[in-house]
């Protein structure tokens, strides 16, 4: 598995906040993608922020400060 | 046997019946209809009757016979907020993929269009969905009156036809 095959999520406890990060994402050009939150990280019902694990730096930086992040973490 | 006036219900019964695990012969008679034959595969008609095999009331009911199929009629998952019904299906989409077994066919009207057009955000997941072997079905009259019809990224153009003929032989139908 290559670096760019590993992915990490951003999880946030409310959905307007993975909305607000995913319009500075995009903004930014910043691949990313919306996806439920997997199974194993949590049963409930919520979405997260998906991306490739060399972009985690670039993401925090991105996001930090101006949205409310729960945890940023390997998927 | 099943006796029928037209082509279309033809091919609606020979798809249910394949799919049933039958063996389907069809002639057309002189009076306009269809006599459709089923028969189990392997199974032969007893000699000197018209019937291929006697069948037990219950197994006409096809309440569980057919694939399942799924229909986006609009890219918004339920009703009220429109920004948040747009997060739900492109979660559903994605979720689609994990699904085992996969659906046999997913269909697309009416805003549900919106969907398998180029820049879609949920395109490639689309687009994985196809090349596991799910057929997608994308309504032409819709892309047309949306103006999107070149951008189509995804499925192929269906009709009406296709689309009431694949819902209506669907074993189960999820519309979410």
């Amino acid at each position: 598995m290559t670096d760019q095959e590993v992915y990490h999520v951003v999880l946030f406890n409310s959905v307007h906040h993975a909305l607000r990060s995913e319009k500075i994402l995009k903004e930014m050009g910043i691949s990313h993608k919306l996806i439920p939150v997997p199974r194993h990280i949590s049963s409930d019902c919520g979405v997260c922020l998906r991306f490739t694990a060399d972009l985690r730096s670039l993401i925090e930086e991105a996001l930090t400060g101006k949205v409310e992040i729960r945890e940023i973490r390997p998927m | 046997m099943v006796i029928v006036d037209n082509a279309t219900a033809v091919e609606n019964v020979r798809r249910m019946g394949t799919r049933s695990g039958c063996d389907v012969d069809t002639e057309k008679k002189e009076d306009g209809t269809f006599h459709i034959h089923l028969s189990k595969k392997g199974e032969k008609a007893p000699n000197g009757t018209t019937e291929k095999f006697p069948v037990e009331p219950a197994d006409f009911s096809c309440t569980t016979v057919g694939p399942l199929v799924v229909v986006i009629s609009s890219d918004r998952m339920g009703r009220g907020d429109d920004e948040l019904g747009h997060v739900l299906m492109r979660s559903f989409i994605h979720t689609l993929l994990t699904l085992e077994p996969l659906p046999e066919t997913l269909i697309f009207y009416n805003t549900g269009v919106k969907l398998t057009v180029k820049g879609s955000e949920v395109i490639d997941d689309l687009k994985e969905i196809e090349a596991s072997g799910v057929s997608i079905l994308v309504c032409g009259t819709c892309l047309n009156y949306f103006g999107i019809s070149g951008d189509l990224a995804c499925g192929i153009v269906s009709n009406m036809y296709d689309i009431t003929s694949s819902m209506a032989a669907a074993g189960r139908l999820v519309i979410p």
